[in-house]
């Protein structure tokens, strides 16, 4: 079924992706990715000795500071701090450094839609950044489904208020191109808004999977470049 | 780690884009082949019993990367080393550090590290050079030694169960006053046999630490304790170094000549245009680009403008092509 999104893209499409590392520089390892307007910032600092109360010691815990861009930390950023935690739980290799904590923290710089992926993918850059060893990378869209039962995919805030559901989808990206059939791992923690039968799960969970291809192409290529080029530089 | 922003021209981009293109092309190719990415598999020889190191894992029989960077292989041991990682301690490196604090018996350093670095009172030489068990009074007075803020060159002794160590049992550790300290990307320092350089023509130290921080300053005549002993006869009770009344004598004694201090910004130019071009810091690349300043009659700040910086990188371009000719 044929879509008008206001912006005039095709529902498959995304919208333009941009990174950065090493933003910061007293932060262990930082990222910006932006995804159209919707931009956050994320920073690593870690591992710093030491877990909370209620970890388990012999694993290293994931700390997540969410900030919003305006306004005090509310219940959603509460929310999204939990949902980032069980996500880069489930990627970082948490055995290597037990007893530690690494802190990372999100910094929404403007919120335009499909915020919590884009959140996902600057938070995993950031770790790629610090040098954190990573069991796989994660890729998160976002993919909403509409009035007229049609599902698009990256949606832009005023696609989400109208839409009847949204659901985000994580990937864990273990080799260079994503296997169509390598069932989802724990790794992917869908969050659903709405009402979404299994009909529109299964085919936004294959649509999603086709496009993170493109976005884990996307986050390789941004990483490869830099570093030969500086080792080479070096000399 | 702030970098200079360089303002270029467009012809100035031009040439700074041909020199850097110069200068990838003469590295080995084995580094290109060898770069490799988060959950990248690992090219290795099954047969041969492969001891996977740091940055590896286990996933399948596969060797799996779980770090972004580099695969070096030392017989047969395969590991992934990251270029932009902060830096990573070892046991008798050269370091510089600031004290932030100073503890019941210890020092506490910054030394670019995720965790800070101890001084502890036992691991340095007291000033009159005596050994002797530190007393209550010797810990009491350990302001007199080093104060917040101050720059202190040690070595690191190891990891002990409260954290990293340092020891600063030799002359040539110890504060460095009368000086520049400038932070470059740990990186850019690799490990070498000598970190402490003394350029006789100018009359200044260089010490390259190997966490980043490098330290100019004017040149301090290295005395040897076991001389000393003999001559000196002082009490070690009482040695507790006045600061408050500094003689007018002990402030010329103390006077560092223009010369030297011009030598010194200039020295420390040098080291801030190499951090920002991104090349490897060593003694030899360092008084490359001082002649090249001096030669050219150049200000000291002029050092720091764009003209100067695609000068030096086309240099280095032409030093490398030709090492590699000889070769």
């Amino acid at each position: 079924m044929e879509m008008d999104r206001p912006d005039g893209r095709s529902p498959n499409q995304l919208r333009p992706l941009a990174c950065s590392r090493s933003v910061l520089h007293r932060a262990h390892g930082s990222a910006t990715w932006a995804q159209g307007e919707t931009k956050v910032l994320a920073a690593v600092y870690g591992p710093k000795a030491g877990t909370k109360k209620n970890e388990n010691p012999e694993k290293a815990s994931i700390e997540i500071i969410w900030k919003p861009n305006t306004g005090h930390i509310g219940q959603a950023d509460r929310e999204y701090e939990m949902i980032l935690k069980k996500t880069f739980e489930s990627i970082c290799i948490r055995t290597i450094y037990p007893n530690t904590t690494t802190s990372i923290v999100v910094q929404v710089v403007h919120d335009d839609g499909a915020l919590l992926p884009c959140a996902i993918n600057a938070a995993c850059a950031a770790l790629v950044d610090a040098g954190i060893p990573l069991r796989h990378l994660a890729v998160a869209i976002c993919c909403s489904v509409t009035d007229n039962n049609c599902i698009i995919l990256d949606p832009s805030k005023q696609e989400e208020e109208k839409a009847k559901a949204f659901a985000y989808l994580v990937f864990p990206n273990t080799t260079v191109s994503v296997v169509p059939e390598k069932s989802l791992q724990a790794g992917s923690d869908p969050m659903a808004h709405g009402i979404i039968t299994s009909v529109t799960h299964g085919a936004m969970s294959e649509r999603g999977r086709a496009t993170t291809q493109r976005l884990s192409e996307f986050l390789r290529k941004n990483m490869e470049p830099k570093s030969t080029r500086e080792a080479s530089k070096a000399g | 780690m702030r970098e200079i922003q360089l303002q270029l021209s467009q012809t100035q981009k031009v040439r700074l884009q041909k020199a850097l293109e110069h200068l990838e092309s003469l590295s080995s190719k084995v580094n290109s082949d060898a770069s490799v990415t988060i959950a990248d598999s690992i090219p290795v020889n099954h047969e041969d019993g492969v001891l996977k190191g740091h940055g590896t894992a286990d996933l399948e029989g596969e060797v799996v990367a779980t770090l972004c960077g580099v695969v070096e292989r030392v017989n047969k041991l395969v590991y992934v080393r990251t270029l932009r990682s902060r830096y990573k301690p070892e046991v008798g490196d050269i370091v510089i550090g600031r004290v932030i604090e100073v503890a019941q018996k210890r020092w506490r350093l910054d030394i670019n590290y995720s965790q800070n670095a101890y001084l502890m009172l036992s691991a340095m030489n007291m000033p009159d050079g005596v050994q002797r068990r530190r007393t209550a009074l010797d810990e009491l007075n350990m302001r007199c030694i080093f104060e917040e803020a101050d720059v202190i060159c040690a070595e690191v002794r190891g990891f002990q169960q409260d954290g990293l160590h340092l020891q600063a049992r030799s002359q040539k550790y110890g504060k460095l006053s009368t000086g520049q300290l400038i932070t470059v990307t740990p990186y850019l320092v690799k490990r070498q046999k000598q970190h402490f350089h003394h350029l006789e023509q100018y009359g200044i130290d260089l010490i390259i630490g190997c966490n980043g921080f490098i330290w100019v300053g004017e040149h301090v005549e290295v005395r040897d304790d076991m001389v000393e002993d003999q001559v000196s006869q002082s009490d070690p009770q009482v040695l507790i170094p006045n600061k408050n009344s500094v003689s007018l004598e002990e402030q010329e004694k103390n006077y560092t000549a223009l010369e030297t201090r011009k030598h010194i910004c200039r020295a420390a130019n040098a080291v801030r245009v190499l951090s920002t071009l991104g090349f490897i810091i060593t003694l030899e690349i360092i008084k490359g680009v001082i002649d090249l300043s001096l030669s050219m009659n150049l200000d000291i700040h002029d050092m720091l403008g764009s003209e100067f910086c695609v000068l030096v990188a086309e240099k280095e371009a032409e030093r490398r092509s030709s090492n590699k000719k000889k070769r």
